[in-house]
């Protein structure tokens, strides 16, 4: 890129910023034009070829951040597919610790409980005999309070996800997703790697803030060009007007001579 | 993309100084996020309906598993779960909507007052308005 030429600098806070260099206010135009050495016309192409630079770099960055903008739901959509797995998988212990707390609870106040559990399914037979010697317990107190606990809503669980995927446009088919400790992510050419949920977690995030960090970054950068387009668009309209302006100037002058004249 | 037009005046010499570059680009500014936030709005608006749409459909239905979508696959979900996190979706889309409206509006009012300050000084010799 050109070097700007000298010129009464408006205070630019920044030179250049990523290659892209700044567009030089200029404070008054006659100066301008009698410190560069230019005459209207070449400033005016300089500056013109200066603004179709700008306007280069503005659709690189805007691909750019096309590009930006459509990978983030991209990251998003994957981290929610990882929470989902991760949520069903978890479930089993969840519905374990209610329940020890739940007998805990129990012992300590040693209250007549009656449970009742709504419409589910709970699968850990495990976790239903903690509960039920419980109340064996309890039963034996003398306290005549009955505390109704209902159990959480908790998730009728399947052991497997059934998922319908696009095989091709239009046709869709079953997946049946077992419960998994790790997940495969795609890293693209060509590669694939397989994680633990928790890694996977952690990778997806670490791509989102990346990514949302470059877009913020990147629109900082459009900012700061679109700036620069702005100044040389008005400086281009200046410098013309200068030159009309001169113009006119010119022609009053001979015309005012000739009428002394005659 | 920047839809003001800086006309040339008939040869007045009119001083642009710094401060006045500044109120202009900041207004370029403004006027790129104000169609950036239209195009937004549009999009959430469209989401926060379709998220409607959804959450009626599932009322009106009786099936017991729902196929909900999660990233590319259709999940089989009970109905509750699928009905709470429609709720959550449609709470955060009209959260965000919200937001945007508000940010819209303030920006609005920002470029209101700079185009005074600019058609104050420049009169005719500038246009802020839209094609």
């Amino acid at each position: 890129m050109s070097s700007s030429s000298p010129s009464g600098s408006g205070g630019d806070d920044l030179s250049e910023r990523r290659g892209i260099p700044a567009a030089k206010f200029i404070q008054d135009v006659e100066t301008y034009l009698s410190q560069s050495g230019f005459d209207s016309n070449s400033a005016l192409a300089f500056h013109q070829e200066r603004l179709q630079q700008y306007k280069v770099v503005e659709m690189k960055l805007l691909a750019q951040q096309r590009d930006l903008q459509a990978k983030i739901p991209d990251i998003e959509k994957c981290l929610e597919v990882v929470a989902t797995l991760e949520a069903r998988k978890g479930t089993g212990e969840v519905e374990l610790g209610c329940a020890l707390i739940l007998a805990a609870y129990l012992k300590t106040f040693s209250l007549k409980v009656l449970i009742s559990m709504l419409a589910c399914e709970i699968e850990h037979v495990v976790s239903q005999n903690i509960v039920l010697a419980s109340l064996e317990e309890s039963t034996e107190t003398s306290f005549k309070s009955c505390l109704i606990v209902t159990a959480e809503h908790v998730v009728s669980r399947n052991i497997s996800l059934l998922a319908d995927f696009e095989v091709s446009e239009g046709i869709y088919s079953r997946a049946c997703i077992e419960d998994t400790d790790s997940v495969c992510l795609w890293l693209g050419a060509n590669v694939m790697l397989e994680y633990s949920c928790e890694e996977a977690t952690a990778l997806l995030r670490n791509n989102l803030e990346n990514a949302k960090a470059s877009l913020e970054v990147l629109v900082a950068d459009l900012q700061f060009l679109r700036d620069q387009v702005t100044v040389t668009q008005v400086t281009i309209a200046r410098i013309y007007n200068y030159d009309v302006h001169q113009r006119r100037v010119k022609q009053v002058t001979p015309t005012a001579i000739a009428a002394a004249d005659a | 993309m920047m839809q003001q037009g800086k006309s040339s005046s008939s040869g007045s010499e009119m001083q642009v100084t710094w401060e006045d570059q500044q109120n202009i680009n900041t207004f370029s500014r403004l006027n790129n996020r104000f169609h950036e936030l239209e195009d937004d709005i549009k999009f959430a608006k469209e989401k926060c309906d379709n998220l409607e749409d959804a959450g009626n459909e599932l009322i009106l239905s009786d099936e017991e598993m729902v196929r909900f979508q999660i990233g590319e696959v259709f999940a089989h979900m009970p109905r509750e779960e699928v009905e709470t996190k429609i709720e959550e979706m449609k709470e955060a889309t009209c959260k965000s909507l919200e937001k945007l409206q508000q940010e819209k509006e303030s920006i609005v009012s920002q470029m209101a007052e700079l185009k005074k300050v600019l058609y104050a000084k420049f009169k005719d010799s500038i246009n802020l308005e839209e094609d």
